[in-house]
């Protein structure tokens, strides 16, 4: 495991946006607490991304979204490693993560894990990955309205990274 | 077929205060030949002589226990610090030779087999049965239909004997002995499991089934499979596992080999009841060929400790693997289970759904890997994995990993955990139902997509095993 580059700690209510690869701890301490995390990422050429986000839940009735995109393009390599914890007597506790992977080049290639730790009953969690190249039928749709391919994939992508 | 129903308890004296029904267990003094405890290379000789094996079976043995010795425990997964491999029994031969009639059975064998249901099973509803206790096969049967047809269903003792060559192509090629430590020590130890093989083109209408039990303390049992399905053939094989109730642990760890060759079919069921004291650690892997299919059905809710991970290598173009999960575990268990897609052709897919149960303490894991190989453009996988938690002390925990090294595919993964919904419960018991019924028709719901897929007999089974293991854990 390499070493924790960015600690941070919700007591509150915090949208948290990641734009830097790194490993990122994020504990909800206090009851109540909720966090949104979300990471856009985009790598090209031969650079390497590894992006770890651990979600700790050490306080009842908090509540976590976490959603990662990233786009791999060229002979780039991503890879996603989210981990959900939740502590035991942390009733009432919701959260979800979601990690999203498009590969652009057939040489790109992407890693996703998303693992979860779950020590309490009365919770809601789940996640979810998926690693896939541009489906068909969007660029189909978009190219049948008159967009060239290049300009189609170009809005696919840009939606597809926007953080919201 | 009443193998997991409650059994009725005469003047035998069944040990343990559980509520596990196959906890009782006969006496080892009139076994033919048990080895000293520990593992050593004249252990390994020994267990070679005895069975009067070819030279190259030997050193396949010899080789594989310096790779177990040489090997560290796992330093991932379930805690394995209870194993104490110089306690452990390797080889214990109940009777001398494998008899095909259940009349020849040794009195007290016979008897395990009889209580555990198994002859009636054979009668109904399967092709050809073996029944193994401890370390060797007692029993073996296959309907003359099938032997007509050129199916061979041996045990692996017999098949060495019988078709050395082919034995020997394929011993070991799937997983190799220093794939892990555990591979390592079952091929340096194995003794038992069977050897199956379908023809080209044979499609075995009804179910192969092998009956695994292990019936002294501190044994060891360490069967292995080796399965070849030739082009578009068709099996289903399925095997039960039972231990009786002693204090002490007790090891098994299997290595099972599955060849698909194009266009066949297989599907593996696994039901393992294994007494709460047994460590069970298990290497099964399949190599798929071209427009082939694999189907691991693999039910885990006994033993202390379970790690199992159905692996399939989709080798051949259009190849398709399935893996069904379930794992139950309650106090003092965990069930470490799940399985694993290697892609490397195209237009594979895989699918892969997990469903666990944890209660009164227990932990269940899902560990999981997709690997999309570079040459395996247009493939697809999903994995589904849910989770059930019935209390607050138990745990549950999901370890998946995707790794996709080409841009041609649709990988999706998705897991969640819950508990039972006060809302779930309210509408149940809204309607007259009581509490317990109400928990047992959510949890026969959270499982159903798995239970149909087990042949009816087992499924009505599974069903009433799991409302056993439910009843009165309303909390």
């Amino acid at each position: 495991m390499t070493e924790i580059t960015k600690k941070i700690t919700i007591t509150d209510s915090e949208i948290v946006k990641l734009t830097e690869p790194g490993n990122y701890l994020i504990e909800l301490t206090k009851p109540e607490a909720t966090a949104e995390i979300f990471g856009s990422f985009s790598v090209s050429g031969e650079e390497r991304a590894k992006i770890i986000v651990t979600i700790h839940h050490k306080a009842p009735q908090t509540l976590a979204k976490t959603n990662l995109r990233g786009v791999a393009r060229d002979k780039a390599h991503l890879s996603f490693s989210g981990k959900i914890i939740i502590d035991e007597h942390c009733g009432s506790t919701n959260s979800f993560l979601t990690e999203r992977i498009l590969l652009l080049s057939d040489t790109a290639t992407a890693e996703a894990i998303p693992d979860l730790e779950i020590l309490s009953d009365d919770v809601k969690c789940s996640h979810a990955a998926s690693v896939s190249s541009i489906p068909a039928e969007q660029l189909f749709y978009l190219m049948s309205r008159g967009i060239s391919k290049a300009e189609a994939e170009k809005l696919i992508v840009a939606g597809f990274l926007r953080l919201d | 077929m009443a193998r997991f129903a409650q059994k009725k308890t005469s003047d035998f004296d069944t040990k343990g205060t559980d509520s596990y029904e196959h906890g009782f267990s006969y006496s080892t003094k009139d076994y033919r030949y048990i080895t000293k405890p520990g593992l050593s290379q004249k252990v390994v000789e020994e267990i070679s002589h005895i069975k009067e094996e070819p030279s190259w079976m030997l050193e396949l043995r010899l080789k594989a226990l310096k790779q177990f010795e040489a090997a560290s425990m796992p330093k991932w997964g379930a805690d394995l610090s209870g194993i104490d491999f110089e306690a452990i029994h390797y080889y214990l031969q109940p009777t001398d030779k494998q008899v095909s009639s259940w009349d020849d059975v040794p009195a007290d064998v016979k008897l395990t087999f009889d209580r555990l249901g198994i002859p009636e099973a054979e009668r109904g509803v399967l092709a050809g049965v073996k029944a193994q206790y401890d370390s060797e096969v007692v029993y073996g049967s296959l309907k003359e239909a099938f032997s007509k047809d050129g199916v061979i269903f041996l045990s692996m003792d017999e098949g060495l004997k019988q078709y050395p060559e082919l034995v020997k192509e394929h011993f070991g090629s799937i997983i190799p002995s220093g794939d892990n430590k555990f591979s390592a020590l079952n091929t340096a130890a194995w003794s038992g499991g069977s050897f199956v093989y379908i023809p080209k083109g044979v499609d075995v209408k009804m179910p192969l089934q092998t009956y695994f039990r292990i019936n002294s303390p501190n044994a060891g049992q360490f069967e292995r499979t080796l399965i070849i399905v030739d082009e578009g053939a068709k099996i289903h094989y399925v095997e039960g596992c039972t231990a009786p109730s002693f204090s002490s642990g007790s090891l098994h760890s299997a290595v099972v080999e599955i060849i698909l060759k194009k266009g066949a079919r297989c599907q593996y069921t696994t039901i393992q009841n294994w007494y709460k004291n047994v460590y069970n650690l298990v290497t099964k892997r399949a190599y798929v060929g071209e427009e082939a299919e694999m189907i691991w059905t693999d039910f885990n809710m006994g033993s202390k400790v379970t790690m199992k991970y159905p692996s399939f290598i989709l080798a051949g173009k259009g190849a398709r693997g399935e893996t069904l999960s379930m794992a139950l575990a309650s106090a003092g268990q965990h069930q470490d289970t799940g399985s694993k897609a290697i892609h490397l052709a195209p237009y594979t897919s895989s699918t892969i759904v997990s469903k666990s149960i944890s209660k009164d303490g227990g932990r269940t894991s899902y560990r999981g890997l997709v690997n999309v190989g570079p040459h395996a453009t247009n493939s697809q996988n999903t994995v589904i994995c849910d989770a059930l938690l019935l209390d607050s002390i138990s745990r549950s925990d999901t370890y998946p990993v995707d790794r996709v090294f080409n841009s041609q595919v649709a990988v999706q993964h998705e897991a969640t955990v819950s508990k039972i919904g006060d809302d779930q419960l309210f509408y149940l018991m809204s309607r007259g139902i009581s509490e317990e019924d109400a928990r047992k028709m959510i949890v026969r719901g959270f499982i159903g997509d798995l239970i149909k897929k087990l042949p009816l007999e087992y499924a009505v089974e599974m069903n009433r095993l799991i409302d056993h293991e439910m009843e009165g854990s309303i909390g």
